[in-house]
């Protein structure tokens, strides 16, 4: 019975990661300028590997992939902020700018501003 | 008691790492570790080391549940149809309290996983950080709840 | 009443339908662009997905030998995204100086 509802939780949570990939897919699509894309992949994408990852640690009842699944979940939260801030970083630098502009953009005033 | 510690962690995480958890597996991920830690001793004499852990954990816990939140703040907003009134993009200039680098880079990390925020670029002298938000309606009440949260506690972990 | 085993495989198949959408969507962005960024953005999206997707078939397959090619995967993908960042700033410089070096010929 018990192993019933940690099967039910694990196909549950596949299909939640699922979505929230569908979500972030969606997300860059819609979005308006490439700085917001960029929320949606960095978060979404990363909760949805996440999730499927954990789906796998709570069903494979075997120390080692738990364990393995669990490394690969830090690993992922940690790079997916990495990548973004290092890409919002560079196309700054590079001077993409969204076409509307931006409500208040606070890193324009500063000295080494381009 | 510190390097005791350590070396326990790595040699678990070397089993798991490498699949499988015998004897000889676990002395050879011991040894390494004893390797590692010997390297860093001077790096992790630190007396309060228990307590640290606690808080870390804390900052580890409050993460999650900002990660969680936040996935969920965004797909809220991507599928809602007027999509378009509700951000607001702006570039805020967050201003610093933590020092260190690692400090610095954590916060960072947590803030690109707080809802509606990421942060783009650290300014030359260290003083500021400069972050992209997705809905900027209150900037001081965006860099207070900052302050008030992640810093606060990153401060508390890393004294 | 499904049992466990029967609801997780009928999850599989659902989450590879969604995956496949979201698969989908992801190339539609990479062709439409329109600006270099948002092409990285959409190949590192594409990485997240395919992770997500070796995942769920190590699922319905049991090989778990397919959850260490999802952790290489993410790997990889995360370096490249840092390489093509790299790419960004490289370009932006060049161009730049390239600029910079056309002015300097116009004025004489």
């Amino acid at each position: 019975m018990i192993m019933d509802g940690l099967y039910y939780l694990a196909g549950l949570m596949l299909i939640a990661g699922a979505l929230f990939s569908l979500v972030a897919a969606l997300g860059i699509l819609r979005l308006p300028d490439f700085y917001s894309r960029m929320h949606a992949a960095s978060k979404a994408g990363a909760v949805g590997s996440g999730l499927a990852l954990l789906a796998i640690a709570l069903v494979s009842f075997d120390a080692a992939v738990i364990l393995r699944a669990l490394l690969g979940i830090v690993f992922f939260m940690l790079t997916a902020p990495i990548s973004a801030h290092l890409f919002a970083r560079a196309a700054y630098i590079a001077g993409y700018r969204p076409a509307g502009g931006f409500a208040l953009d606070e890193m324009n005033e500063r000295p080494d501003a381009n | 008691m510190n390097l005791v510690f350590l070396v326990v962690t790595l040699s678990l995480v070397w089993a798991a790492v490498t699949g499988s958890f015998t004897v000889l597996n676990l002395l050879l991920g011991a040894a390494i570790g004893v390797g590692a830690g010997l390297f860093i001793r001077e790096r992790i004499e630190s007396p309060h080391l228990l307590l640290r852990l606690r808080r870390i954990l804390s900052l580890a816990l409050l993460f999650f549940t900002e990660l969680a939140l936040s996935a969920w703040r965004v797909a809220v907003l991507v599928l809602s149809p007027n999509m378009k009134q509700k951000i607001a993009p702006a570039i805020i200039a967050y201003p610093l309290t933590v020092s260190t680098d690692v400090q610095i880079t954590l916060l960072a990390h947590l803030i690109t996983l707080t809802p509606g925020t990421l942060s783009v670029d650290v300014a030359e002298d260290r003083r500021v950080l400069y972050i992209h938000a997705l809905e900027m309606h209150d900037r001081e009440a965006l860099i207070a709840s900052i302050k008030s949260g992640f810093e606060a506690k990153i401060i508390e972990a890393f004294q | 009443m499904m049992s466990g085993p029967e609801f997780l495989h009928l999850a599989t198949t659902i989450s590879l339908g969604i995956l496949t959408l979201a698969l989908l969507l992801t190339v539609c962005k990479i062709v439409i662009g329109p600006s270099l960024p948002d092409r990285v953005l959409g190949l590192d999206m594409l990485v997240a997905v395919a992770i997500g997707y070796i995942v769920v078939i190590a699922l319905r397959t049991g090989f778990m030998l397919y959850l260490d090619i999802a952790i290489a995967l993410g790997l990889v993908g995360f370096l490249s995204t840092v390489a093509f960042a790299r790419f960004i700033l490289q370009r932006w410089e060049i161009d730049k100086a390239a600029q910079e070096d056309h002015r300097e010929e116009a004025r004489r």
